[in-house]
């Protein structure tokens, strides 16, 4: 099953539902049975419903009774909102191999709203940005949720530049209920600023991760030659030797990686660094580790 | 060392194009996207000297590429001695096989010759054998097997062509441009004298062919032939056919040989003549009893010298019954018909019996059996004969109009369709006649008659002649002889009269071969002489005559044409001495006599001292004949053959475009990795 959630092979997949569905059901089927991650349809409570829920969980025998909506949770059911902001600058265009970092940011996404939304019965939306806000899907557990997320996802193609401070502003009008919060972007800004942009989102008690999705020449360029490099977001052309890239600035994107990932643990955020030539079962092992240890 | 086109080194230049991208054009790499410069700082590095490294191995090798081409434009060629490409030699065995060499062993000992010639070359030196006859005729191919010499040799059989020693210089010309090495001929012959061209100059071989001769007659042999006949190819009546053969005998003593007349395998007849010493006798046989239809006939002699083949002479005889004529005339023309049945029955070999019928019964006739008609002086025809003789006329009859006096009351002339213009009588004139001015003498009534130039001409019909051919005019232009085609069949108008009162035509000697011309041409029947000469064509079909299937058996009872020459085939070359059975495209059945040139029974042979010059060894007492061949043969240069290093030149243009590919994909290997 392993062989499946090498990215490359998922690329070949069409339909990120697929993908997802892949994914998920496979990382999940090779793990040990555990009533937290949610299969149990054991009865829980009842739950005051709530614009936005699904209405296909009120219990329609109370409200004839007592007129009032409510609805009925089960066992393993966390109620969390789930809100992915996937940055679709062009810089996340890049690509050395099969998949590029957008690709891979999808595959993550997708396979996290199959979670959520299939498994977990959680609410989730998207947000979609470069520096703009894009695209915007509220969070939600209705019916056609995932299909929405999903095709939101294979929308969102990479343009413009990253600017974490401009959409900001649309983030805290669109995050009021408090939740899960999951930030796919390569990071390309000086760590302070991206943390000092998303910190206030943690301090609207949602809870913050940033995943750092990066390539492997990235982090390891390999030049045999002096090339003219292009910046993908600002057209800027730069010649540079095989020398730099292969000393100065491996050590510069290595401290970059640091300085983002112990600036997000002092915040209270999770960082994970993934390489878009791993396998996905690392970021979703972190990922539903993290969601067992909030709940 | 040389160049055949120094021109193309101005292709050199292109050596600079790949000096400039390799060294002088500024490095211009691609561009590569990355996600984002934020961590690079710009580093300029001249790389020009890493570069210029690198690519040394490439750029040698397309440099070597452009030079190597140029130089095979160029075309490079080395000299080489002569001697040194004697390697390449080839052997060629010419092997006389002409009508002379049948005189006794000749072909034999010449055979004989050349296998010895054959034994003694080395293992691995190609030879080629050859048959010199009609043509010079490749046996085998360039070959070094021995075996397969020797086959092609034994394979070689007398002929009954005649040879000519100027054929094998052209032959050999022509061959010697095909082969690269010299040719080291030998020629085996009798070296008959009469095989000689008639320009010594014709024998001269090209440079690079070193020429050995191999006489195999040293002298003269004396030999008796029977030179030619004379005999009609038809026959109608057999008494009055007449045979003459001319008996030579060649360095022969004078002597009396017995002549027979052979027909059909038996002899009919026998005389005894005497030949003088090297000289001629004509022997007459004063009838030809053949049977009706084709008969194989010759005339043989009791030579017995050493080429028998030429005692014998073949001719075809075909006997068949006189053809009718009509003769049409008036009741009181009792002229014309006795001068044209007179010159009709001396002339043409009795071939033609007169009928005269007078225009008053001509509706009793039946046209179809005769060969031609003649209407003499007669102004109106029944109108019912007039149709049928139309109709006689457009189905391939031939008839003869003579316009008399009579005539000169009519406006129209019947069945030539021609106006009455004017009736001309000349006896009036101061002259009292009118010569013949303008005769086509390619017309077959008039090609052996002469210009009728003294005839005279008293009066003449003047016709309207549009739309036919006039063979003769008067003096003042009147046309007197008009041919006109009309249907399959032709029609010709004489102006003036067939009697002596018009003209003095037929007392004139030119009346008589008219008569015999007109008659075989308006019945279209004249068969040529039955023989013919080996060597010479047979006319099998007419350009009109297409896809009709012809035959021909040779003597020896074979059917030489495939089945696509029997319907394609216009003429057809007659090969051995014998009889010839053919059947035409037209339908018509023949059968041909075919005898050897007699100039190959002259057996003399040429003289040591043309045999020595022709050999390239001058010296004799034939000084002009020398300086001939000396001028022919110093005027080519020798002793260096040019050897082109083209193809080597190209293999090593070949080979390095494959090492600079792959050394040129390497470095786009690794570009494509880098990228």
């Amino acid at each position: 099953m392993q062989r499946f959630l090498d990215p490359a092979v998922l690329a070949r997949i069409s339909g990120l539902d697929l993908i997802a569905k892949t994914v998920v059901d496979g990382f999940v089927a090779g793990l040990h049975r555990s009533p937290d991650f949610g299969f149990s349809q054991e009865f829980a409570e009842y739950r005051a419903y709530s614009p936005g829920d699904d209405l296909r969980h009120v219990d329609w025998n109370v409200f004839a009774r007592t007129e009032r909506a409510y609805l009925k949770r089960y066992r393993g059911e966390t109620n969390s909102l789930l809100t992915i902001l996937l940055d679709a600058s062009s810089s996340m265009n890049f690509s050395s191999h099969s998949v590029s970092k957008i690709d891979y940011a999808r595959f993550v996404a997708a396979s996290l709203f199959y979670l959520a939304i299939q498994n977990q019965r959680d609410a989730a939306g998207l947000i979609v940005f470069d520096d703009e806000v894009r695209n915007y899907i509220r969070p939600s557990t209705r019916y056609g949720q995932l299909h929405r997320l999903l095709s939101g996802l294979e929308h969102a193609e990479p343009r413009a530049r990253t600017d974490f401070a401009k959409p900001l502003h649309h983030f805290q009008q669109f995050l009021r209920r408090r939740g899960l919060v999951l930030i796919l972007s390569d990071f390309y800004e000086p760590p302070e600023n991206v943390i000092r942009t998303v910190e206030p989102l943690r301090f609207h008690g949602n809870e913050v991760v940033l995943f750092h999705v990066l390539d492997p020449r990235e982090l390891e360029p390999q030049l045999g030659e002096p090339v003219v490099l292009v910046d993908s977001e600002t057209s800027r052309r730069m010649e540079v030797t095989p020398e730099y890239a292969h000393n100065d600035y491996r050590q510069k994107i290595g401290a970059h990686i640091e300085d983002l990932r112990s600036r997000a643990r002092g915040a209270g955020m999770d960082y994970f660094l993934l390489r878009t030539d791993h396998p996905l079962d690392g970021a979703l092992a972190e990922y539903l580790t993290i969601r067992q240890e909030r709940n | 060392m040389g160049f055949l086109a120094p021109w193309f080194f101005a292709g050199a230049a292109a050596l600079a194009v790949p000096l400039y991208l390799h060294l002088l054009r500024r490095h211009t790499s691609n561009p590569q996207p990355f996600s984002s410069l934020m961590f690079f700082e710009p580093r300029t590095q001249s790389s020009i000297r890493h570069r210029r490294l690198r690519y040394l191995l490439l750029l040698a090798l397309r440099l070597a590429l452009l030079a190597l081409l140029v130089l095979a434009f160029a075309d490079p060629f080395v000299n080489r001695p002569a001697a040194t490409v004697s390697t390449n030699k080839l052997l060629a065995l010419v092997i006389d096989d002409s009508f002379s060499m049948r005189a006794g062993s000749r072909l034999a000992d010449a055979k004989r010759q050349a296998l010895s010639v054959l034994t003694s070359k080395a293992s691995s030196e190609r030879a080629q054998v050859f048959a010199l006859g009609s043509g010079l005729e490749a046996m085998s191919q360039p070959t070094d097997d021995s075996r397969a010499l020797q086959a092609a040799i034994s394979a070689i059989q007398p002929t009954d062509a005649r040879g000519n020693f100027g054929d094998l210089a052209r032959g050999l010309r022509s061959f010697s441009d095909s082969v690269r090495g010299p040719i080291d001929l030998h020629f085996f012959s009798d070296m008959q004298k009469s095989e000689m061209p008639a320009n010594f100059a014709d024998l001269a071989l090209p440079a690079k062919v070193s020429l050995t001769l191999h006489p195999v007659a040293s002298s003269t042999v004396a030999n008796w032939a029977v030179e030619s006949v004379n005999a009609p190819g038809q026959v109608w009546n057999v008494k009055k056919a007449r045979v003459q053969a001319v008996i030579a005998g060649y360095e022969t003593p004078a002597a009396t040989r017995t002549v027979s007349l052979q027909v059909n395998g038996k002899t009919v007849a026998t005389q005894k003549v005497q030949v003088p010493a090297n000289g001629r006798a004509t022997v007459e046989f004063n009838s030809l009893n053949v049977p009706y239809g084709f008969s194989r006939c010759a005339v043989r002699i009791d030579s017995a010298d050493s080429l028998p083949a030429d005692d014998i002479s073949y001719f075809a005889v075909d006997r068949s019954d006189p053809q009718q004529v009509l003769f049409l005339h008036q009741a009181s023309d009792k002229r014309s018909p006795i001068y044209f049945g007179a010159a009709l029955a001396a002339s043409a070999e009795s071939a033609f019996a007169m009928e005269s019928v007078s225009a008053d019964q001509a509706s009793s006739v039946q046209l179809p059996k005769y060969a031609f008609v003649v209407i003499s002086d007669v102004p109106s025809l029944p109108s019912s004969f007039e149709n049928d003789l139309a109709r006689y006329v457009r189905g391939g009859g031939g008839v003869l109009i003579a316009a008399g006096t009579s005539m000169a009351r009519a406006s129209w002339i019947p069945l030539f369709n021609a106006k009455v213009l004017a009736a001309n009588y000349y006896s009036n004139g101061p002259a009292g006649f009118l010569t013949v001015g303008d005769v086509d003498p390619s017309h077959p009534s008039i090609a052996k008659a002469g210009r009728w130039s003294d005839v005279r001409f008293y009066y003449a019909l003047q016709i309207d002649g549009t739309g036919s051919q006039i063979a003769a005019r008067l003096s003042d232009g009147t046309p007197l002889l008009l041919d006109k085609k009309i249907g399959e069949g032709r029609v010709l108008f004489l102006a003036s009269g067939l009697g002596n009162i018009t003209n003095d035509f037929p007392l004139h000697p030119d009346f008589v071969p008219f008569v015999e011309q007109t008659a075989f041409y308006l019945s279209g029947f004249e068969r040529p002489g039955g023989s013919q000469v080996v060597g010479s064509f047979l006319q099998l079909r007419t350009a009109k005559e297409r896809a009709v299937s012809v035959e021909v058996v040779d003597p020896q009872g074979r059917r030489p044409l495939s089945l696509q020459q029997a319907t394609t085939a216009q003429t057809y070359q007659l090969n051995e001495a014998g009889f010839y059975e053919v059947r035409l495209a037209n339908g018509r059945q023949d059968v041909v006599g075919v005898n050897a040139d007699r100039r190959e029974s002259d057996l003399a042979v040429m003289s040591p001292d043309a045999l020595s010059l022709w050999a390239g060894k001058p010296g004799g007492r034939n000084s002009s004949a020398a300086a001939q061949l000396a001028s022919s043969s110093t005027s080519v240069p020798q002793k260096f053959d040019a050897h082109s290093l083209w193809w080597y030149v190209m293999l090593l243009v070949f080979l390095t475009a494959i090492v600079e590919s792959w050394v040129a994909n390497l470095h786009l290997g690794v570009r494509r990795e880098e990228s």
